[in-house]
């Protein structure tokens, strides 16, 4: 009897991993694309990206997204792993290779677990500066 | 025995004259700055300084800021018993502690307003009177940016804060509070700051405390009169000083120092020191800190701080209660942990 007991349980623990993996690497794979509108993307940054542009971005990014995102934008901050969906590798030629607008775009609007920073950061030139920090991630 | 006398004049000139002095000021800075603009080769565009601190709080002062159109914050403070009986109550963490939980919002650019209440309110009454939680204090706060440091134009800014308090406290006889409009108290506060560098960051704050009541004493003059004075001033001038340090871009270290300025009959309320930590992220701010200030209400602390930070002798003649030839020594050091948590929400 206990050892039945004993099995149950181990199955059920077993199945709970199982569950909690797939649906885990699921939500990995659900990275789906992200369109954005062609004016974004053709938008230019008015911002030059000098010393004191990336400072303010650093500074803004420190507060707003080093918690998901990570110190090197590698998408390993300590909230990375209760959120949903991923929180993407800053670093990786597939991020960098969006233009200004695009990475204007998805900071200042913002989807799913990423949110809409417009209300937080109504400064459109400080989202710019953001975009800036954001290319020193670059490997 | 302990008296109150109440004021017939609820004292809200000073506060208006304030305020229509701190307009007009605005008025005219602003008029000067519509005249340089006019100018044909204006300058490239200069922005107004940001984040001359991160949080409305700086341990039990207001900061010059003023939160994005559109934020609401809640604010949890928390002030524990003072550290002196050591071990015996944990450093102050068993003591009877000090509560307040707030509400506060941006409802157009500049100004802030806010409304909260704190459990203790024992500051006010007259000492022999028990209880001092059943009712708590409502406060109503407001405070509007004036000016904002922008290079070129203003080496300040300048907000003024507003924060008026109403006594709830059980009193169905009226022992305490001859008059409902006793129950009030006003706070009015200039706050001038300057971020130095993108580290450091100062603040300068005159404030203006009135309570419409006060204690008060009484001398015997002959058989059958009877000469009441007040105990205190119904106005108390203070000055704070703060500062601001980042230790990175989300960890800072804070100081504040409170100086009264009025010198009363008795009963002077001591300086306030505090220093700590504060954390931030993007919808919180956490502060961590020593102080002296225990009533979680600017009115109230900067009149009735019995606190001190310092040791020193106390001289004063004035004090009926103690001979013209004796001086007492005050203890210091009587410091206390404190903590404000905000949650901010943008709508």
């Amino acid at each position: 009897m206990k050892k039945k007991s004993v099995m149950i349980i181990a199955f059920f623990f077993a199945g709970a991993l199982i569950f909690s993996l797939t649906t885990g690497f699921k939500s990995l794979q659900d990275n789906k694309p992200w369109p954005v509108p062609d004016n974004y993307k053709n938008m230019k940054n008015p911002v030059a990206s000098n010393a004191t542009s990336i400072a303010e971005g650093k500074t803004l990014y420190s507060t707003h997204c080093k918690s998901c995102h990570g110190a090197k934008g590698l998408g390993d901050g300590n909230k990375a792993a209760q959120l949903k969906t991923e929180a993407g590798d800053f670093s990786k030629s597939d991020f960098q290779s969006q233009t200004d607008g695009a990475l204007f775009y998805k900071t200042s609007e913002g989807r799913d677990d990423m949110p809409n920073f417009k209300k937080k950061i109504p400064d459109a030139e400080e989202r710019w500066s953001l975009v800036n920090f954001l290319r020193t991630f670059k490997k | 025995m302990k008296l109150l006398i109440n004021k017939a004049n609820p004292g809200l000139i000073a506060p208006v004259f304030l305020i229509g002095c701190l307009l007009l000021l605005n008025g005219i800075l602003r008029a000067q700055d519509s005249t340089m603009v006019e100018q044909p080769e204006a300058p490239a565009k200069v922005k107004p300084v940001k984040n001359t601190f991160q949080s409305v709080w700086i341990s039990d002062n207001q900061t010059v800021m003023v939160p994005v159109k559109g934020t609401m914050e809640m604010d949890i403070m928390h002030r524990f018993g003072t550290w002196n009986n050591g071990y015996e109550d944990f450093w102050g963490f068993f003591a009877p502690s000090n509560i307040r939980i707030g509400m506060s919002y941006v409802p157009i650019n500049k100004l802030n307003v806010g409304i909260g209440f704190t459990k203790t309110t024992a500051a006010v009454i007259p000492q022999g009177t028990t209880s001092s939680v059943s009712g708590p204090l409502w406060d109503l706060g407001l405070k509007y940016s004036l000016i904002t440091q922008t290079k070129g134009k203003y080496p300040v800014s300048v907000s003024y804060y507003f924060n008026g308090s109403y006594n709830t406290m059980k009193d169905p006889d009226h022992d305490v509070y001859r008059y409902n409009s006793d129950r009030l108290a006003f706070f009015n506060q200039i706050l001038i700051a300057r971020k130095i560098t993108d580290k450091l960051s100062v603040q300068v704050a005159p404030s203006l405390s009135h309570h419409n009541v006060v204690n008060g004493y009484y001398t015997k003059l002959n058989d059958s009169t009877l000469e009441i004075n007040p105990s205190m001033e119904f106005n108390h001038f203070a000055l704070a000083l703060s500062a601001r340090y980042k230790l990175t871009d989300v960890t800072s270290l804070t100081i504040n120092y409170d100086q009264p300025l009025t010198r009363h009959a008795t009963s002077n309320p001591n300086p306030s020191l505090s220093f700590g930590i504060e954390f931030n992220t993007s919808s919180h701010s956490f502060q961590l800190f020593f102080t002296n200030f225990y009533f979680l209400n600017a009115a109230i602390n900067n009149m009735y701080n019995t606190n001190n930070p310092f040791e020193y002798t106390d001289h004063s003649t004035n004090d009926p209660a103690t001979p013209a030839d004796e001086s007492t020594k005050v203890k210091g050091g009587r410091f206390l942990i404190g903590f404000n948590i905000t949650r901010l929400w943008n709508y």
